[in-house]
């Protein structure tokens, strides 16, 4: 699965760079939006989403990451990616954004996800539930607005455990403050697990000479995954 | 008795919530070592495995009574190393070196590395 995902970024990518069309465009042209391309990395690595607790959970949520046990439960142990939130916020590799007006791509190094952001459409019917879900985008401004549903419930919102469902709720608000610097500011809803939305922001910082590189995780991993 | 070979460092410098990208840990980095502390360990490599998601040192260190124990150095992910300045061929079997890292949490003789000390002296870091 993972492989399949690899080459379908790899052939999208290529698509991409065999194009007339631009990355992005220069803010400072009409009519034109920001370019977010490039390699970026998290300024600092945050592995929890509450360092110190008090996520506001339903009762149901809070005794399931009660049960849950990070050394062993966590999916990320057996190589599954860590989907959308978390890859964004938690995970210390950079990713690749790769800007077109009908899409904004993202590659992960860490995961070797694929998240597409699909620009002028509709979230779509009827939604099989994925890692990273259907990400939706629009321009507002300098900001790019990403709401993403259709998440299946396999993933944690953290390195922490944080569960969610598949009514899980992401809305990002990505804005380049200056030319080293993307800032994405996270809400966070899933009414069937949280008692309000969690925000969370992450900073990333350009690494202009860095190309994404090969990441096979099922290498050599030593960890075990619910004791299997 | 494993406790005697491990030097803590005079202070704590791993702050949960403010690592920086300074370590490239990927699996249960949280949750398997103990972020509050640093310690060293000195000794032999044996073997030093260039792999993803983790690579790893494996190091032979003599305690007191000189007896070996073996010890268990993990790294980060392979790009993230090599952009650090690691090579495939950093290490080999023979090589003398000290690991400081962060311990395991439960005891067992595992390290995740923040900095390796070369028998010269020389210093490479496991973070940027």
């Amino acid at each position: 699965m993972r492989n399949r995902l690899i080459l379908s970024a790899a052939g999208v990518v290529a698509m991409l760079a065999f194009s007339p069309a631009p990355r992005g465009q220069d803010a400072a042209h009409p009519g034109s939006v920001p370019d977010i391309s490039g390699v970026w990395l998290v300024e600092k690595f945050a592995p929890l989403l509450f360092p110190k607790g008090g996520a506001p959970l339903q009762p149901w949520a809070q005794m399931k990451l009660k049960a849950t046990n990070p050394q062993t439960d966590d999916p990320n142990l057996a190589c599954l990616p860590e989907g959308v939130p978390r890859f964004m916020i938690s995970v210390p590799y950079p990713m690749e954004i790769f800007q077109w007006p009908s899409q904004v791509l993202i590659i992960h190094e860490g995961t070797s996800v694929l998240r597409q952001i699909h620009m002028g459409r509709q979230h779509l019917k009827d939604l099989d539930p994925t890692y990273a879900g259907d990400s939706v985008g629009k321009w507002e401004g300098d900001t790019l607005v990403v709401d993403t549903i259709g998440f299946n419930d396999k993933t944690w919102l953290d390195g922490g455990a944080i569960p969610h469902t598949e009514a899980l709720h992401v809305v990002e608000r990505i804005r380049r403050t200056d030319h080293d610097t993307l800032v994405d500011e996270f809400t966070i809803d899933d009414p069937m697990a949280y008692t309000k939305p969690i925000t969370a922001l992450q900073i990333y910082k350009l690494k202009p000479d860095w190309e994404i590189h090969e990441y096979v995780c099922e290498e050599n991993n030593k960890y075990t995954y619910q004791k299997k | 008795m494993r406790n005697k070979l491990l030097v803590f460092s005079a202070t704590s410098i791993f702050l949960l919530l403010s690592l920086g990208v300074s370590t490239f840990a990927h699996h249960g980095f949280v949750s398997w070592f103990d972020t509050s502390r640093s310690v060293s360990v000195k000794g032999t490599v044996t073997t030093f495995d260039w792999t993803n998601p983790h690579a790893y040192i494996y190091l032979d260190v003599k305690n007191e009574k000189g007896a070996v124990e073996k010890w268990s150095i993990e790294l980060g992910a392979l790009a993230m190393l090599a952009r650090a300045g690691w090579r495939r061929d950093t290490l080999k079997s023979g090589d003398e070196i000290t690991a400081i890292g962060n311990p395991a949490k439960d005891g067992k003789p595992t390290l995740h590395l923040s900095k390796i000390v070369f028998a010269n002296g020389q210093e490479l870091s496991s973070a940027l």
